[in-house]
């Protein structure tokens, strides 16, 4: 979209990606799957993350930015429920080599 | 209000720690080198026409939803095509269908994904200069984006141009 000359804001949770994928401007959220902008039903706290990445419009000056946003979702992560109901397929294909990984960290620790 | 440097986002914060690693081993570790495009936005934000564009697979019910059928049965295919969404949109006119997140929430509140509401609040404030009639979904999970990028981003392109459109906010889902 951008190279076809429309500026761009990409709200994300996986500013990683940026290292992978030259992304113009990042505003990077630390918010649970499914809910980049908010809490169901929040408005007041939808409004400052979107007041927050209009900034992003303004504040960046060359192609690459990451802007780090300061909000903080207020629930433990295994709390957040933002899992499908059933595993996805490409999951469920690589299910053990993803298993196999959880085991090698497990014994690194 | 917000530093560069103050709080670093943990993408991998919400997944478990072997999800996390077996995404996170193809993303190279030296920052991305090569030529990132770039279009300035040369006017204040409240002169500014918006779009909202998010990839949790949104559709209008009236729309045929993203094929999550084909996706079960070739788990690396992810539907390519895109759908538009007006700006009028409320959670009773969508179908959410992505296999990868719960969208249930978004079922509840649009807003927590496309923030169709709070953008047309803020062109009523005058935050924003406005919202485009449309904003549009497409469907995240593309380990092969050949075809989104060949087909439907030009399409896309072109309505928002009909539309006068000079900025989008993404949302991935």
């Amino acid at each position: 979209m951008e190279a076809q000359g429309f500026a761009t804001v990409t709200l994300t949770m996986t500013p990683e990606f940026q290292r992978e994928v030259g992304i113009p401007r990042v505003a990077a959220i630390e918010y649970p799957y499914g809910r980049p902008v908010g809490q169901v039903h929040d408005r007041e706290g939808q409004r400052q993350v979107l007041l927050a990445a209009l900034s992003v419009f303004e504040e960046a000056k060359e192609p690459g930015q990451t802007f780090y946003l300061p909000f903080t979702w207020p629930e433990e992560p295994k709390h957040t429920d933002w899992q499908p109901p059933e595993i996805s397929p490409i999951i469920k294909l690589h299910l053990d080599d993803i298993k196999a990984l959880g085991a090698k960290l497990r014994k690194q620790k | 209000m917000m530093s560069e440097h103050e709080k670093v986002v943990d993408g991998f914060r919400f997944m478990p720690p072997s999800l996390s690693a077996w995404i996170g081993k193809d993303i190279p570790d030296p920052p991305y080198s090569g030529e990132i495009a770039w279009t300035p936005l040369d006017k204040p934000l409240k002169e500014t026409t918006f779009t909202l564009v998010t990839t949790a697979g949104i559709s209008m019910k009236s729309d045929p939803p993203f094929d999550l059928e084909r996706e079960k049965r070739e788990p690396a295919w992810g539907d390519p095509s895109y759908r538009k969404i007006p700006r009028t949109a409320t959670e009773s006119d969508i179908e959410v269908s992505h296999l990868h997140i719960n969208t249930g929430y978004i079922k509840e509140d649009i807003n927590v994904m496309l923030p169709l509401t709070r953008f047309a609040e803020f062109e009523k404030e005058g935050v924003i200069g406005s919202l485009a009639p449309t904003c549009y979904s497409f469907y995240g999970f593309q380990m092969d984006a050949t075809a989104l990028l060949s087909e439907s981003a030009p399409q896309m392109a072109d309505q928002m141009r009909q539309e006068n459109v000079e900025a989008v906010l993404l949302t991935p889902a």
